[in-house]
């Protein structure tokens, strides 16, 4: 191959050579997409370009560089006489990117005159082409798109170079010969390219990776190491420059750092060469404060290793990433006159006081960003590897890492008296524990504690070694003053209520909101269920959690998944089932917890769509288990269902519990043959089967069955829990059902039958018969259930319904006169609407959680009256709690009228509040 | 045992020191924890008031000594110093205020009045400061009918709306302490409005000044003879109920008690109820349970068992156990009223759920003997409209079934709707016609 010859020369002559292997390679793939007729001329192009390859003319690059361009100049004509745009426009995209390199060649900053020209040349045809309509109509549809598009991409190239453009089209003659002299003016690069139609941005970047990536591995191949080659080229030419380190002084290191500075993101500096440089900077920086200034630089360039927004950063590229940062605090706490700010543009020379300089210096930067950042980029990682992977659990490993970074971070914000940025930074802390159970933490803690030290030694090592083979010892060694270790109390919850009241006191709506949220999901793994439920309910969450963005909303989602299951473990079966069916109602439970995409059959997903979702998935580790989580749901509905079903036979659709459940049973009903179960929805509806008549211990059998029980802590607790429950219903599905056969029921017989303590069974059927759901009295000296009999016949039960139904009938009448004519004479309803609206004015005025501490309130003070200023955890909340009224469930849990945590009052219209009220993640996109 | 039910440690922190000193009282009486805490409790209290002497006092019984700490005879000099120099400023005022003729040309208007107080008898803002430091001081020395004077008088002239809400607590307090029932409510109503009016400066101050609020009236309302109503109505405010909830739940014990022996609050009562469900958790006082044995959870044994605590709890309790002598014997006035009233409660409920009843069993649950039971009874089913009938024979009670006939269900369901129509064509023919004529 050609290259052998050249790969020993200078710098550019490799470029060049790979850059003309890449035309022939190129091509072929241009091909493909291209129509016929380009594909001929590419063809040609490239061939043309082969033969003048073989003849190993050598020649100045600059001039083989023009060749091209003045190669893809003729095509351009060729196509404009056929009028073909298709061919055109690939052609003028190619000598845009020719453009590049014939200016990074020629080291000048103006366009060559053969480009303007033929954009002079292409603008003209282009009119032409225009004004001729009739032509115009004659095109086939690609060519006519073509054009249009060509037409929008001239327009806009074009304005870059309008002064050249006019002078080209005043006096042409200047721009026929003059080429050669021009180029020679030598000037620092600068691309213009850059503000290309932003359509083409990608796939420019794209070619160019893969550019990059052929050039690496060819030298690969070809000569070795040639990679290291490459970047070690770069640094002798640096080396060069700070050959001798007494020589160095704070001038030359500026100037050379603001030209790397300025490099970046410009065509043609790689990414990683560009932080290898600046690392090699940092090295010879002369004052603290220039060491920092160029630190913040380095990790900012290392942010911009990734380009794409899906993929993540490479890992060892992460790791150097969160070492700079630890570097960087270290200088902050070393010189603690040194400022970090983003708000003020410092000084130009404000970095060369030097470290015995007393007052502050400012230097651009923001740690909290990049905090963020990094924590961003973990993120990613986690969702983009496999997770059941070794890589994946090595990718956790580092999580004390992250965790050590931040915690020094916040030290250092606090300390400033940055309170605001501390808080954010509490908070991706406390987003990195909040869904970790006390077991978890524990491990968490012991490998921060053993491992860590280790490994960050060993890959300190090896980088240091790397470092002393390169280049000279660094002139300003700072010491390690920040613990490389991450520091966690024994406890979770005790990290959880120092990092939660630190934002509460500081934090902005939305760090409060999440930390809220993070909370209630941390109380509720640790089956607190009280403590959780009441800091939701105060938090007023569920009333503004649509408004905010969508991150949060899956975090809201998790936290009332989580609060569901816990108050399942605990026992509440109704609690429970209210948190948990909005998100079983519209069948999405995947996507509302970002565990997983679920297809829709109604509606087809843009790849937009889709791609975003992506982006929003949490990492397999903090998946909630959905078996565990359909089970719970499940059982609770069939718990809550069955009895119900029992008390109304005679209008089964009136009252609907679970909407879903009643789905799924059905279903299972229709079914003509029934297998064993399977799945975890299978084996509810067995145990419904058995539940519906009444053999509690079939029903407890197939429940427990299921293998999703042993994910539980407790899980012995929860199955005797749900033992008892699954009788009482029994007990209860069975009074409603065959009361009307008996004339009286001993105790001792029921309780026998269901298996239950007399104290219990009695209670149970207490408490129907004070609701009245069951028309019978207690005969104490016979220890019997006597029955009234006071079942409605048929004919009466119709009756009630039709009064019912004319109860309605009127109120609907009253509405529609209300709204027509206006209020007056009604009492009822205006009045209620009142309450709603001073309710709803109060709301706006409490309900918001700057003022109170939680943890706060909660540890408590003692003293006098002077020790009470931050307790009264609640203040936000005691101004609105809702008007007590109705709802068996108890008005905490009411939040108004029709809002808010579905109450069993609110069941009829409840359902359809909440589909409304369960965060809809692709509204913001639909609409 | 007795001390389990003792709240004196959650109130007292809501307290102002100097109304600690009677809930201290009420302990030492009952003899719960031993005098030499209490009197340590009461020197720590004095320390920070300027009730010197009563420490001196207390101390030397404390240690039986006559000695008393060179400190405390240093704090008694400054104080007495402070009060000298505080006196002397307030003094142009004070003797304003004594005379009753310049007293009369005060007027409603506050702006009027300072004009004239500043252009005749040359008091300032800084007199009218002084007054109020004064009777602060005043207040803190244990003088409450002179602070309580002065603080009026303030309020008369002060137009810091913040100090003058202060010098209200003050007054409250000095009210409370001079066992001025009735004034004490009128202030106590004061403070409410101004707690609830809308500017009041963060919710979290609000929420904290309802509580001590609610804690304060405690000593009114167990005292004032109109104060079991009234204290329903204050705590049973969503405000303030919402307050007990989150900060003081302890508070649910006397709403608890308010409510058994107020017997004209039913519909209230449902709601307090589903309250005392949501708050079981974190709540352990024998009242409440009480209450949830016989309306949540049907447990009339256990709410028998209960009802004995809730004596034990009562007979303790500074704010319950208070003493009524007659004679020789002491009655705890409202202890025999929460027993009655129990003993109804229970009684009604379990007569709702059956048809027949055992009067022996029945006596036991109520914690009668079987002829006590009877007279009980039948003093019921005479006095009331409770409709059963005993069975001597067979000693038991037998439950009229109350069920109302199904046509009289629907006819009470379908009863309104004819009115509701006849309003509803009138309201369209009123329209109707209205139209025409415009």
């Amino acid at each position: 191959m050609a290259s052998r010859f050249w790969t020993q020369g200078g710098d550019s002559d490799t470029e060049e050579e790979s850059d003309y292997d890449e035309e022939v390679e190129n091509a072929p793939v241009e091909v493909t997409a291209a129509t016929a007729a380009s594909k001929y001329i590419s063809g040609n192009a490239s061939d043309s370009d082969d033969s003048e390859g073989q003849k190993r003319v050598v020649r100045r690059v600059k001039d083989k560089r023009f060749d091209e361009m003045s190669a893809t100049v003729d095509q351009m004509k060729n196509a404009m006489k056929i009028n073909d745009w298709v061919s055109l426009q690939e052609s003028f995209e190619k000598i845009n990117k020719q453009l590049g390199k014939v200016m990074r060649v020629t080291e000048s900053d103006r366009a060559p005159n053969l480009y303007i020209k033929a954009l002079v040349t292409l603008e003209d045809f282009l009119n032409q082409a225009l004004a001729n309509k009739e032509a115009k109509k004659k095109m086939s549809s690609s060519n006519a798109k073509a054009l249009n598009s060509m037409k929008q991409k001239l327009k806009k190239n074009n304005k870059l170079y309008e002064e050249l453009i006019n002078q080209c089209r005043e006096k042409p003659e200047l721009f026929e010969e003059k080429v050669e002299d021009e180029q020679e003016q030598e000037d620092e690069d600068d691309d213009e390219d850059e503000d290309d139609d932003f359509d083409e941005e990608p796939r420019n970047q794209e070619s160019e990776e893969s550019e990059d990536e052929e050039e690496s591995e060819r030298d690969g191949t070809e000569s070795g190491p040639g990679w290291e080659k490459m970047l070690s080229k770069k640094d002798k030419m640096m080396d060069k420059q700070f050959k001798d380190p007494s020589q160095i002084t704070w001038d030359i290191v500026n100037k050379k750092f603001k030209e790397i500075v300025a490099a970046r993101g410009k065509k043609g500096t790689g990414r990683i060469e560009l932080v290898e440089q600046l690392t090699f900077l940092t090295r010879v920086a002369k004052t603290p404060a220039q060491k920092l200034e160029i630190l913040f630089s380095v990790v900012s360039a290392q942010f911009d290793v990734n380009t794409s927004l899906s993929g993540h950063m490479p890992i060892n590229v992460w790791k150097q990433c969160v070492r700079n940062l630890l570097t960087i605090l270290d200088i902050l706490t070393k010189y603690p006159n040194i400022v970090v700010d983003d708000m003020v543009e410092p000084d130009e020379n404000e970095t060369q006081k030097g470290a015995d300089f007393s007052g502050t210096i400012r230097i651009w930067g923001n740690l909290v960003a990049f905090l963020e950042r990094v924590d961003v980029e973990f993120f990613k990682s986690l969702q983009v590897i496999d997770p059941h992977t070794r890589e994946y659990v090595e990718r956790l490993r580092d999580e004390p890492i992250f965790s050590v970074l931040a915690q020094n971070i916040q030290e250092y914000l606090e300390r400033v008296g940055d309170y605001k940025g501390a808080s954010k930074v509490a908070l991706k802390r406390v987003e990195l524990i909040y869904y970790k159970p006390q077991e978890v933490y524990v491990a968490m803690k012991k490998l921060a504690e053993q491992d860590n030290g280790g490994r960050e030694a060993e890959s300190g090592e090896e980088t240091k070694t790397a470092e002393e083979n390169r280049g000279p010892p660094a002139f300003l060694v700072t010491p390690e003053l920040v613990p490389r270790k991450p520091t966690f109390p024994e406890n979770s919850r005790t990290l959880m209520d120092i990092l939660v009241s630190l934002i509460y006191k500081y934090g902005d709506e939305r760090t409060k909101a999440r930390a809220m949220l993070c909370d209630i999901y941390h109380h509720a793994i640790l089956d607190e269920f009280s403590t959780s439920r009441d800091l939701l309910l105060m938090s007023h969450l569920q009333d503004s959690i649509q408004h905010m963005d969508i991150s949060t909303q899956i975090l809201f989602n998790r936290a009332m998944a989580q609060l569901g299951l816990c108050s399942f473990r605990v026992g509440l079966v109704t609690e429970a089932h209210n948190c948990l069916s909005e998100l079983y109602s519209a069948g999405r439970v995947r996507e509302l917890l970002a565990q997983g995409v679920s297809q829709s059959r109604y509606h087809e997903k843009t790849p937009e769509q889709e791609r975003l979702e992506r982006r929003r998935q949490m990492p397999y580790h903090m998946h909630i288990n959905l078996e565990l989580l359909e089970a719970v749901h499940l059982i609770c509905a069939m718990l809550l269902e069955v009895p119900n079903m029992a008390a109304n036979i005679h209008d089964a659709k009136r009252k609907v519990i679970s909407k879903n459940f009643r789905r799924l049973l059905e279903m299972s009903e229709r079914q003509t043959f029934t297998g064993p179960p399977e799945n975890v929805r299978d084996h509810v509806m067995a145990a419904t089967r058995a539940l519906k008549q009444g053999d509690s211990e079939k029903a407890f059998d197939v429940i427990k069955s299921l293998d999703v029980w042993r994910l539980l802590r407790n899980k012995d607790n929860v199955l005797e829990m749900l033992k008892v429950k699954i009788k009482e219903e029994a007990l209860r599905t069975y009074l409603f059902t065959y009361s009307s056969s008996y004339d009286s029921l001993s105790l001792d017989h029921l309780s026998k039958i269901f298996d239950l303590s007399e104290a219990q069974t009695h209670s149970t059927v207490s408490k129907m018969m004070i609701n009245e759901e069951l028309h019978a009295s207690w005969d104490q000296p016979t220890r019997c259930i006597v029955f009234h009999d006071l079942e409605h016949t048929r004919l009466q039960a119709l009756a009630f319904q039709l009064t019912e139904k004319l109860t309605v009938l009127a109120e609907t009448n009253e509405r529609a006169i209300e709204a027509r004519i206006g209020g007056g004479g009604l009492e009822g309803l205006p009045l209620r609407r009142k309450d709603g609206q001073d309710y709803a004015a109060v709301a706006g005025g409490g309900g918001r959680w700057q003022d109170f501490s939680f943890s706060q309130g909660r540890q408590g003070s003692s003293g006098g009256r002077t020790g009470y200023k931050a307790l009264g955890g609640g203040g936000g909340y005691t101004r609105d709690r809702p008007v007590r009224s109705g709802g068996y469930q108890g008005s905490r849990h009411q939040d108004g009228p029709g809002r808010a945590y579905p109450t069993s009052s609110t069941a009829r219209g409840g359902q359809m509040d909440g589909s409304t009220r369960m965060v809809n993640l692709n509204r913001g996109v639909r609409a | 045992m007795a001390a389990k039910y003792d709240l004196t440690q959650r109130i007292a922190p809501q307290l102002d020191r100097h109304l600690v000193f009677p809930l201290l009282e009420f302990l030492q009486e009952r003899g719960m924890y031993p005098d030499e805490e209490l009197l340590k409790a009461k020197i720590e209290l004095l320390n920070h008031t300027n009730m010197v002497d009563y420490a001196m006092d207390i101390h030397k019984s404390l240690y039986r000594t006559e000695d008393v700490p060179q400190e405390m005879m240093e704090r008694r000099a400054e104080v007495v110093g402070r009060l000298k120099a505080l006196e002397e400023g307030a003094a142009p005022l004070i003797a304003f205020l004594q005379n009753p003729n310049a007293v009369q040309e005060l007027r409603a208007d506050k702006q009027q009045n300072l004009q004239i107080l500043k252009e005749r008898y040359q008091i300032g803002p800084e007199q009218i400061e002084a007054l109020y430091q004064y009777a602060k001081f005043q207040f803190e020395c244990g003088n409450y009918s002179g602070a309580a004077d002065y603080l009026y008088q303030y309020r008369a002239l002060s137009t810091n709306s913040e100090r003058s809400l202060s010098a209200l607590w003050g007054k409250l307090a000095a009210e409370i302490l001079m066992q001025n029932w009735g004034d004490a409510l009128e202030e106590l109503n004061r403070v409410k409005d101004i707690i609830d009016s809308k500017n009041f400066s963060s919710p979290l101050n609000q929420v904290q000044s309802r509580i001590w609020l609610m804690h304060w009236s405690l000593f009114i309302f167990f005292n004032h003879d109109n104060g079991r109503t009234q204290i329903i109505e204050l705590f049973n405010q969503d405000k303030y109920l919402n307050a007990i909830q989150t900060n003081a739940p302890h508070l649910l014990r006397y709403l608890a008690i308010a409510f058994i022996v107020n017997k004209r609050k039913r519909p209230q009562f449902k709601d307090f109820i589903k309250v005392i469900q949501q708050e079981q958790y974190s709540n352990e006082d024998p009242i409440t349970q009480f209450l949830a044995c016989v309306y949540v959870n049907y447990d009339f044994d256990g709410a028998q068992k209960k009802m004995k605590e809730c004596e034990e709890a009562i007979l303790n309790d500074p704010f319950l156990g208070k003493r009524n002598e007659e004679g020789n014997y002491t009655t705890v006035p409202l202890r025999d009223e929460f027993l009655e009233n129990a003993r109804l409660f229970i009684f009604e409920t379990y007569c709702r759920i059956h048809q027949r009843i055992d009067m022996s069993v029945l006596a036991e649950k109520l914690n009668l003997n079987y002829e006590e039971a009877e007279r009980w009874i039948v003093n019921l089913i005479r006095t009331s409209n409770f409709e059963a009938k005993i069975d001597s024979e067979n000693g038991t009670i037998l439950m009229e079934p109350n069920h109302t006939n199904v046509y009289e269900q629907l006819i009470d369901h379908t009863k309104a709707l004819s009115g509701r129509t006849y309003k509803l064509v009138s309201q369209i023919l009123d329209q109707a016609q209205a139209q025409p004529a415009r």
